[in-house]
């Protein structure tokens, strides 16, 4: 459950701009979605393989050149599935939350 | 005072205690075995390294030269140790599902117990033959190795065996055929106790060699001495054959180089005259201008199919003696390839002219006889 919405959360970041695993990490722990940095490193190496995401390397002034990501298009429809998909999850629990209230 | 160790992470060079790159080479080597499952394993490794990379040259930057142990642990609790990866593993909750659905006998994926033999080199009286069998079938070494001196009284067969045990079966050299080997799982935890062993036996051995050669027994010292020995006298035989066969070596590539330049210029002039002189009831009509060029052709391989590998065994004799360098990986190719190109054509050519060759060996057997 976790891990989807996970992936979900890293392509929505992706989909504003491109960005570098640690601007991710930053941003995701801001959220505190993720707890240790590892997590993201095998992740992003998944949905580069499953094609939706791509990388290139960016020189960097502090340190070693770095992998910057941003979505591929089928990375971009793959979202866009995703985000009808979670609204639709989304207005089922509202609509079972409201329900309950409304019983109560 | 400490040890310090120069590494490359990520391309940055660091200045890190012995310490504590043993903790991070040993996380780095869990990490490994976590992810081998997946597909980049070399891809998530490097990010990891680049990673950990940056967090050490911040560091670095504020003003520490040296890496310590500290700053390792930080790290690792900074990217999550490899049991906190292993909970947020989607797969690794599916086969803990299927595992607790499936009954507690089966075994979670990758993870299952697969025995392999190897030599154990840690624990050898020879070459560790009897020690790793003894692993393999989870008995104690003592009664494999007593058994295995009474065979060789009772049956000598049982030698040439331990032998060519010994030359086939790999030794177990790395953690996971460690535990592999004495069918253990191989697990992050198992591989981690492994490779931590492994450092305690490192550095006890060393300390030993400083020592004395207290925790090998007489019994192994003595069998090591042996081993040495054989091996000493084997390298004498072979040198002594090597030297024996050189001047017939010599002989054999000098004259091939002879008959080649012979045949070119036989093809070139384009005459069998010289040979229908030596041998004039031979009829020479069957081997008319047509087959002039197979024949020169076929004999350009078959100089190359003998010669190549004579060339090879005398390159291997002559650099054991004069201690040559050995040919490089790209002329080995080039020869094995121009051995086989050879070979297929020689193969060709001689299908070819097969019929008149018939002819020709038939006629030269009956003036011979």
């Amino acid at each position: 459950m976790r891990k989807g919405i996970l992936e979900y959360c890293i392509l929505l970041l992706l989909s504003k701009e491109k960005a570098y695993s640690s601007d991710i990490m930053q941003k995701l722990q801001a959220a505190r979605l993720i707890v240790v940095e590892g997590t993201l490193y095998p992740l992003l190496t998944r949905l580069k393989n499953s094609e939706l995401l791509a990388y290139h390397w960016i020189e960097s002034t502090q340190g070693p050149p770095r992998k910057y990501y941003e979505l591929t298009d089928k990375g971009k429809a793959f979202l866009n599935e995703l985000e009808s998909s979670w609204t639709e999850l989304h207005n089922t629990i509202s609509h079972i939350k409201n329900k309950q209230i409304n019983n109560s | 005072m400490k040890k310090t160790l120069t590494v490359n992470l990520g391309g940055t060079v660091f200045n890190i205690d012995e310490d504590a790159f043993q903790l991070l080479e040993k996380y780095l080597a869990n990490l490994k075995v976590h992810f081998s499952r997946e597909d980049g394993t070399d891809e998530i490794l490097s990010d990891f390294e680049l990673r950990i990379s940056e967090i050490l040259s911040d560091k670095i930057r504020a003003g520490y030269n040296v890496i310590t142990i500290d700053d390792v642990e930080a790290v690792i609790k900074r990217m999550g140790k490899v049991e906190d990866l292993c909970e947020n593993d989607f797969r690794d909750d599916d086969s803990k599902k299927t595992q607790s659905s499936a009954g507690s006998q089966q075994q979670p994926r990758g993870e299952r117990i697969g025995r392999r033999l190897f030599r154990n080199e840690d624990d050898k009286m020879l070459g560790g033959v009897c020690s790793g069998l003894a692993a393999y079938m989870g008995w104690d070494p003592t009664p494999v190795r007593l058994l295995a001196f009474v065979l060789i009284f009772v049956w000598a067969v049982s030698i040439p065996i331990y032998i060519v045990l010994w030359m086939l079966v790999p030794p177990a050299r790395t953690a996971t055929e460690k535990l592999q080997m004495r069918g253990e799982n191989v697990t992050v935890e198992n591989i981690g106790k492994t490779v931590t062993d492994g450092f305690e036996k490192l550095s006890s051995k060393m300390n030993e060699f400083a020592k004395s050669e207290k925790s090998r027994s007489s019994m192994q010292r003595f069998a090591d001495v042996v081993v040495e020995l054989i091996g000493i006298a084997l390298k004498c035989i072979g040198i002594l054959i090597g030297v024996a066969l050189l001047p017939a070596l010599i002989v054999i590539v000098v004259s091939l180089f002879f008959a080649f330049l012979g045949l070119m210029i036989g093809a070139i002039s384009g005459s069998f005259g010289l040979l229908s002189h030596l041998m004039p009831s031979l009829d020479w009509s069957h081997l008319g201008n047509n087959s002039l060029w197979g024949l020169t052709l076929l004999a350009i391989f078959g100089i190359l199919l003998v010669g190549i590998p004579l060339a090879g065994l005398l390159h291997g004799i002559l650099s054991a003696i004069f201690k040559w360098k050995p040919w490089s990986e790209a002329t080995k190719w080039a020869m094995l390839i121009l051995w086989f190109i050879a070979l297929v054509f020689g193969i060709i050519i001689a299908a070819h002219y097969g019929y008149i060759w018939e002819q020709w060996g038939w006629r030269f057997w009956r003036y011979m006889y």
